[in-house]
């Protein structure tokens, strides 16, 4: 038999399968974008705990305080040093004065405080620098790098003690929720493979006895497994399309209410989905059509011996 | 034509079917194979096609010896044998004129030949105007006809039947047996295992009686003997 006659076939037997079955293919295509719905959420999940975290660790700063004697361009100069640094994400200048207002406005309400700066009588603040790192895994290393003789006779106090604890948490925290992430994603995935094997293998047993009849009357093995892989590989690119087209409903949609909730982060799940959509779409068909293929040859196997 | 030499089928070391079977056919012969129920004739028609292998023994359909076919060579000898069973097993969801063509595209027939093809048989056995129904919407001895159909369209030169009427009633079952000698007049060769004293009787054709998995009587225009 030519192969292209029975390619034509095969393709021809699949429409015809789909469509006369239509309730069954039906379930079937269901229960495959219901799966994908599973690992989806649980990947959007996952890009939304990372997102939320990056974005606590990104607001995380540790303030060095200068002495009072120490110039404006001794602590540019330490600014300077510290921004040669890759760790180091930015470096803001905090003048003595800039200090002094901001500690106004923050306790302008309280007597006490505003008494006791008018009976020190001058500007207790110095100059100070606002470091922020790109992890906080790397604050110590810049905290010590600063310590320099240089710098360090004028550095009156560096607020990393209060940080560390906060720090610290972050970290276990976001190791954590890697963690859960990975585990649950482990979990959704095998649920998922369980419930295509269990739906491949209910769809095959329907046609238990169509399979043996093809046999009977002279098909060969491919000849009747064709049409079936097909149908799989076919369920597993409509499921892995229709679930795209979700995604991307679900991410347009849901902008308000990403923005409303994660703020700035949004802008990162949403890019994160954008430059990973194709390897997402791509990793999802891939694996749901070996999944169906194999568990469809599987399945037909014992049908098969007639 | 079919020719059986001391042929034994075994299910389990308990469970004997046939034992020591051994007869010969000639090619254009209308053969009745008649028994009761667990007589192991079920088992005979399945061995023809392959369905079951032989436990001991030969077996040579045409010139081809298929006690020890091949899997890979056993579409070929179905492509070649036409088989009508008792259930039609025509595939539900596939029209009568696509049951019938199912089994040439299995062949690899072109699609010109199939359409030509097709009709003819049909006609043959009074379904040309009930191409387009699906097996459901048929009576059982239409649905019959269909089986029938699709067991000619290789022209094979050996037809087994398999209790074609135990599903009908007795008008449906005489057309049955009509369709087949008709067949058999063509030069088909007809094996058909029945139980059905009437038809077997009305015949007269040679008659192989099994009882227990064993041959006791191969009578030329018999009748069914076995009480």
């Amino acid at each position: 038999m030519s192969v292209y006659l029975s390619i034509m076939r095969a393709i021809k037997f699949t429409f015809q399968n789909i469509l006369r079955n239509f309730w069954l293919s039906f379930i079937t295509l269901t229960i495959f974008i219901l799966t994908l719905v599973t690992v989806n959420a649980v990947l959007f999940v996952n890009v939304v705990a990372q997102e939320v975290l990056e974005s606590v660790e990104e607001r995380v700063e540790v303030t060095i305080y200068f002495q009072p004697e120490a110039t404006e361009d001794l602590v540019k100069s330490a600014q300077g040093y510290l921004r040669g640094f890759g760790q180091v994400r930015d470096v803001q200048f905090v003048s003595a004065q800039d200090a002094l207002d901001s500690f106004k406005e923050r306790h302008g309400a309280d007597e006490i405080v505003l008494a006791s700066l008018e009976e020190i009588g001058s500007n207790p603040f110095g100059n100070a620098l606002v470091v922020s790192t790109n992890s906080t895994d790397d604050f110590e290393f810049i905290l010590d790098a600063i310590e320099t003789p240089e710098y360090a006779s004028y550095i009156k106090e560096k607020d990393f003690t209060d940080y560390e604890v906060i720090i610290e948490r972050i970290d276990s925290l976001s190791s954590r929720v890697r963690l859960a992430g990975f585990a649950l994603a482990a979990l959704f995935a095998f649920i998922a493979v369980l419930i295509i094997f269990n739906t491949i293998r209910v769809a095959i047993y329907v046609h238990r006895d169509e399979i043996g009849i093809m046999k009977l009357v002279g098909a060969n093995d491919w000849f009747v497994r064709a049409p079936f892989l097909l149908e799989a590989a076919l369920y597993s690119l409509g499921a892995a399309v229709l679930m795209a087209i979700m995604m991307f409903l679900f991410l347009h949609f849901s902008q308000d209410w990403l923005i409303g909730y994660f703020g700035d982060s949004h802008a990162d799940v949403n890019a994160y989905f954008v430059d990973n959509g194709p390897v997402i779409f791509l990793t999802e068909f891939g694996v749901l059509a070996v999944l169906s293929l194999l568990t469809t040859a599987y399945a037909m196997r014992r049908y098969l011996r007639v | 034509m079919i020719r059986l030499t001391n042929v034994s089928k075994h299910y389990g070391p308990d469970t004997r079917a046939l034992e020591h079977v051994s007869l010969n056919i000639k090619p254009g012969e209308f053969v009745s194979i008649v028994g009761q129920s667990g007589s192991g004739k079920t088992t005979l028609a399945k061995l023809l096609f392959a369905e079951e292998m032989a436990t001991k023994g030969k077996i040579v359909v045409g010139d081809w010896d298929i006690s020890k076919i091949a899997r890979s060579q056993v579409p070929t000898l179905r492509r070649q044998i036409g088989v009508v069973f008792q259930d039609f097993k025509l595939l539900q969801r596939k029209t009568v004129y696509e049951n019938v063509a199912f089994a040439l595209q299995v062949a690899g027939e072109k699609s010109k030949r199939i359409r030509d093809i097709v009709p003819q048989v049909l006609k043959i056995v009074g379904l040309h105007d009930k191409t387009h129904r699906y097996p459901r919407q048929l009576s059982g001895g239409e649905q019959q006809r269909v089986s029938i159909a699709r067991s000619l369209v290789h022209r094979p030169k050996i037809l087994v039947a398999d209790e074609p009427t135990g599903n009908l009633d007795t008008i449906h079952a005489h057309e049955i047996i009509q369709l087949l000698k008709k067949i058999n007049e063509y030069g088909t060769t007809v094996v058909l295992v029945t139980h059905d004293r009437d038809i077997v009787n009305s015949l007269k054709k040679r008659v192989i009686s099994l009882a227990e998995g064993r041959v006791v009587s191969d009578i030329q225009h018999g009748k069914y003997v076995l009480s």
